[in-house]
C-alpha cells in the first residue's frame, strides 16, 4: 500500500455490515489503510444487493457497493463455524483496527466483544457503531438510519413545513454522516494507542449522531425551547432568509441572516431603492414585523429574472444565497469538481464515484477499483498469516472459509 | 484549558472561526482535552447571537447554542485588521498546534490568514480550513452555510421533497455538526502525519463536499445516471401499509408493515374496523396497492380519531411494527438518550444538560461542560501565556488591537 498516506501500514478488519460501518471502513481505506472486509460466505454482505431496494434510484450498476467496498480485499468467513475461529484470532492478532456493528447480542453469540478479542491483541483499537448505545433499555434493538438517526433523534418531526408530513430522509443520509464520527473515533484511539502503547474501545451510536445533528434544537429542548414549525415559502417568518422561484422555475434561497449589514446592498443589488426607503423595512426589526408584506414585493422580484442572471446580480455583493440543486446538475458541476468532490474509479462500470470529503495538503485519497466479489481475496489474506495449501482446501472443505 | 489524561491533553488550539461547523469541530476537540482558545473580533462570533437573529431558532432564556458550540473554550479578543494585533497573533500561532479558519479565501488573503501566511511562522502548524465551496473554482469565494451549500447546493433538499411539494426543510445548523466530525477527523490525519514526518500540513473540508458525501448513495446513483422518484404524498401513497399517519395530538406514526398477508385483520381490527377484514375492496395485497389512496383516507381518519401514546399502545397489543418519529422535545426525557451518552450533565447551572459529542472512548470521558466565555473573557491571560509581558499587553489594549 502506498507509503505517503497518513494511514499506510494501517490493517483494519472491517466485520460490519450495510452502511455507517462500512462506509468508515472505506474512508480508512482512502487514506492508505489495508482493508479486510470479513463477510459470510455466499451472499457476502447484505448491501451487495441494496442497489435492488425499491428505496434506492434503480439502475442495474451496483453503485452503492462501489461506494462502500471500494478498495477493500474481501474473505468469507463464517463466524458460526468453529473452524472459522482461529482464523479470525489471528487476523485480529496482526490487526491494528476492527470495526464491529452487530447488535450486542450477536456480538456476544460470536465471542466479538471488546472484552472477547481484547487478550488476542492487546494493542488493538476495537471500533463498534451500534443504532441506540451500549446500555440502556434499546440497546440491543437493531438500529437504521432512518428509525435511529432521523425518526428517533427527532430531526424528522422538526424538518417540516407547518401543517405539512414529516421531513423525509434520504438512503443512507445519516449512516454516512455516522461513519466520519467513527472515523474521528478511530483516530483518537489510534493516538491513544500510540502514546501508551494500549489499545482500546471506542465507539458511537446513529441515535447519539442524529441527536448530534439535531443539537441545536435539541439543545434548545433541554432547555425547554421549542422549534417553531417552519412556514411555508409564501408566508415567512423572515422574508430575507426564504426560499423564491426565479423565472426559468429553479427556487433560489435567499440566506440573508446578517441584514443588518446588508440590507442596503441587497436593496440596491435588486434595483429597489423604493423598499430601502419604505419605512416599513427600515430596521431590522420593522423587516421581522413585515415579513408578509415583504415576501409579497420579493416574490415578484426574483421571479423577474432567471436563476444566471441573479448569480450575476449579486456576484460581489456578499449576499448569501444559493440555488436548490439538482442532482442532474451537481454531476456536472464545475465547482464540485474543483471541490474534489468527485473522483474518477479505476472500475469501467462506475467511472466516477464521491470521493471522501477530507482533503489533505500532503496526500490524496486513493483510487478506487472495483469492489471485491465476496471472499475474493480469502486465499490471498489466508497466505499473508501463514496458512498452507492444505490448510486453506481444510477450511474450505468444512465450510469456514467461502 | 488542557486537560491531563484525555486524547488531546496539550494540544493547543486556535478557533478562528464563526458560526458553526468550524467551532463545533474545535468543541469536539476541547471535549477531549485540547486547550481551545477563541480568536474573536470585537464584535464577537456572530454565534453569540444567532438565537436571536435567526427566526428558525428555539427562542430560550438561556443562550443555549452559544453553550453548545464555545463548551470549554476560552475567549481572545484581537481585532486581525489592526497591524499591531497581527504581531500577537503569530506569537500565539507560533505556540499552538492547531489553526482552524473558515473566512472566504479573499478575507484570508486580506487578513494574512491562508495557510501559506502561516506556515513560516510555525512549520509544525496544522492549518484546518472549512469553506463552504471547497479552495478553488468559481465559487470558491461564496460564503456557504449549511443551507446553502451542504443541503441545498447538494440536491439534497431537492431529493427530499414529496410528490408537487416545496423541498426538504433541513434542521438548524444540521449539516454544520455533521460537517464538524470530518473537519476533527481531517485535523487527527494531520496529527499522524506529523508523528510521522514531524510536518505540519494543511488539512480542510467543505460543507458541499460534506453533504455529497451524507447524500452519497444518491449522489453516486445520479453518477451512472440513476434518480430517485420523489416520494408521493401521504394522501396517495404506493402502499397505505408502509405510509405516515397524524394523531389526534399532532403526532405522526410510520407504519412499516412488512408481512401485510398476516398483518391486516390485526391492523383493521386495531382502528376499531373489523368489517374490512373481509371488505372485497382490500381483500389482498394486490387490491389494497391498487386502492391504496382510498385505504390510505380511511387509514387518515382512524389514526386522527385518537392520541400518539393509545395508537402506541394498540399497534403494539397487535404485534404491528411502526417507526416512532420523535419530536426534539422528547429526546430530554428519553433513558436511552442518556443512556446512550447524548445527553450529559454540564457545570453550566442555567443549562444543567447539554449534548454530548457522540464520539465514545473506553480509556476517556469527555470534559464536562462548563459555561461558554464573555467576549475576551481570557484576552489578558492567553497573550501572557503566549509570552508577552504585561506591557506589551497594556500597549496592544489602547491601541484597540485587544480588548
Amino acid at each position: 500500500m502506498s507509503e505517503a498516506l497518513p494511514l499506510s501500514g494501517l490493517i483494519v478488519l472491517d466485520i460490519s455490515s450495510f452502511i455507517a460501518a462500512p462506509a468508515a471502513a472505506a474512508a480508512l481505506a482512502d487514506f492508505g489503510a489495508d482493508v479486510i472486509k470479513i463477510e459470510p460466505p455466499g451472499e457476502g454482505d447484505p448491501h451487495r444487493n441494496s442497489y435492488r431496494n425499491a428505496s434506492y434510484p434503480q439502475s442495474d450498476k451496483n453503485f452503492p457497493w462501489q461506494l462502500d467496498g471500494r478498495l477493500k480485499r474481501s474473505i468469507a468467513l463464517d463466524l458460526k463455524n468453529e473452524d472459522a475461529r482461529p482464523v479470525l484470532e489471528r487476523l485480529i492478532g496482526r490487526a491494528d483496527v476492527m470495526i464491529v456493528n452487530f447488535p450486542p447480542p450477536a456480538r456476544e453469540r460470536l465471542q466479538l466483544r471488546w472484552e472477547d478479542v481484547e487478550r488476542l491483541n492487546p494493542r488493538l483499537v476495537y471500533c463498534s457503531l451500534t443504532g441506540y448505545g451500549e446500555t440502556g433499555p434499546d440497546r440491543d434493538r437493531p438500529g437504521f438510519d432512518v428509525s435511529a438517526y432521523f425518526g428517533r433523534s427527532g430531526i424528522l418531526d422538526a424538518a417540516r413545513y407547518e401543517d405539512g408530513p414529516p421531513g423525509l430522509s434520504l438512503p443512507a443520509q445519516g449512516d454516512r454522516a455516522t461513519a466520519m464520527t467513527l472515523v474521528a473515533a478511530i483516530l483518537l484511539g489510534l493516538r491513544q494507542r500510540d502514546r501508551t502503547g494500549k489499545g482500546c474501545w471506542v465507539g458511537t451510536s446513529l441515535y447519539a449522531n442524529g441527536v448530534w445533528a439535531n443539537g441545536t434544537s435539541a439543545a434548545g429542548a433541554l432547555v425547554g425551547a421549542k422549534l417553531p414549525p417552519r412556514q411555508a415559502p409564501d408566508r415567512p417568518r423572515n422574508a430575507l432568509t426564504n426560499l423564491y422561484r426565479t423565472k426559468d422555475d429553479r427556487l433560489l434561497q435567499l440566506l440573508m441572516v446578517r441584514d443588518d449589514r446588508l440590507w442596503e446592498a441587497f436593496c440596491a443589488a435588486i434595483e429597489r431603492p423604493d423598499l430601502r426607503a419604505d419605512p416599513r423595512f427600515a430596521t431590522r426589526a420593522e423587516r421581522r414585523a413585515h415579513p408578509l408584506e415583504l415576501v409579497r414585493e420579493l416574490m415578484l422580484v426574483f421571479a423577474a429574472r432567471t436563476y444566471a442572471e441573479w448569480e450575476r446580480t449579486f456576484a460581489g455583493t456578499g449576499i448569501p444565497f444559493g440555488v436548490i440543486g439538482r442532482l442532474a446538475d451537481v454531476v456536472e458541476d464545475e465547482q464540485a469538481e474543483h471541490a474534489g468532490i468527485f473522483a474518477a474509479t479505476a472500475n469501467p462500470d462506475v467511472p466516477r464515484t464521491v470521493n471522501n470529503p477530507i482533503r489533505l495538503g500532503f496526500a490524496k485519497p486513493r483510487t478506487a477499483g472495483p469492489p471485491p466479489t465476496v471472499g475474493q481475496h480469502g486465499e490471498e489474506i489466508l497466505r499473508e498469516l501463514s496458512y498452507g495449501e492444505a490448510d486453506i482446501q481444510a477450511l474450505r472443505k468444512r465450510g469456514a472459509l467461502g | 484549558m488542557s486537560e491531563p489524561g484525555l486524547p488531546l491533553a496539550g494540544l493547543r488550539v486556535l478557533d478562528i472561526s464563526s458560526f458553526i461547523a468550524a467551532p463545533a469541530a474545535a468543541v469536539v476537540l476541547g471535549d477531549w482535552g485540547a486547550d481551545v482558545i477563541k480568536v474573536e473580533g470585537p464584535e464577537g462570533d456572530p454565534n453569540r447571537r444567532i438565537m436571536l437573529d435567526s427566526s428558525n431558532y428555539p427562542k430560550g432564556e438561556v443562550n443555549y447554542p452559544w453553550h453548545m458550540d464555545s463548551r470549554n473554550k476560552r475567549s481572545l479578543v484581537l481585532d486581525l485588521k489592526n497591524p499591531k494585533a497581527r504581531a500577537a497573533l503569530d506569537r500565539l500561532i507560533a505556540v499552538s498546534d492547531v489553526l482552524i479558519c473558515n473566512f472566504p479565501p479573499p478575507v484570508r488573503d486580506k487578513l494574512k490568514l491562508a495557510y501559506e501566511d502561516v506556515k513560516p511562522v510555525n512549520p509544525k502548524l496544522i492549518y484546518a480550513s472549512l469553506t463552504g465551496y471547497g479552495e478553488t473554482g468559481p465559487d470558491r469565494d461564496r460564503p456557504g452555510f449549511d443551507v446553502t451549500a451542504y443541503f441545498a447546493r447538494s440536491g439534497i433538499l431537492d431529493a427530499q421533497r414529496y410528490e408537487g411539494g416545496p423541498p426538504g426543510v433541513p434542521v438548524p445548523a444540521q449539516g454544520d455538526r455533521a460537517t464538524a466530525m470530518t473537519l476533527v477527523s481531517a485535523i487527527l490525519m494531520a496529527l499522524i502525519h506529523r508523528l510521522k514526518t514531524g510536518e505540519g500540513s494543511w488539512v480542510g473540508t467543505s460543507l458541499l463536499g460534506n453533504g455529497l458525501w451524507s447524500g452519497g448513495v444518491i449522489a453516486q446513483a445520479a453518477l451512472v445516471g440513476a434518480y430517485l422518484p420523489h416520494r408521493p404524498p401521504p394522501d396517495r401513497p404506493r402502499s397505505a401499509l408502509g405510509n405516515i399517519y397524524r394523531t389526534s395530538d399532532d403526532r405522526w406514526l410510520q407504519l412499516t408493515i412488512v408481512r401485510e398477508d398476516k398483518m391486516w385483520p390485526g391492523v383493521c381490527k386495531t382502528i376499531g374496523r373489523p368489517d374490512l377484514v373481509d371488505d372485497p375492496r382490500f381483500a389482498e395485497i394486490e387490491e389494497r396497492r391498487n386502492r391504496s389512496a382510498e385505504l390510505a383516507a380511511i387509514l387518515r381518519e382512524a389514526f386522527a380519531s385518537c392520541a400518539y401514546e393509545h395508537w402506541r399502545q394498540a399497534l403494539a397489543a397487535h404485534g404491528i411494527t411502526f417507526g416512532v418519529i420523535s419530536r426534539p422535545q422528547d429526546v430530554p426525557d428519553d433513558e436511552q438518550a442518556r443512556a446512550c451518552g447524548a445527553v450529559v450533565d454540564t457545570a453550566i447551572p442555567d443549562m444543567p444538560h447539554t449534548l454530548a459529542n457522540p464520539i465514545k472512548l473506553g480509556f476517556a470521558e469527555q470534559r464536562i461542560a462548563n459555561p461558554a466565555p464573555a467576549l475576551g473573557q481570557h484576552s489578558d491571560q492567553i497573550l501572557t501565556e503566549a509570552g508577552l509581558s504585561s506591557e506589551e499587553i497594556a500597549s496592544l489594549r489602547k491601541s484597540g488591537a485587544v480588548r
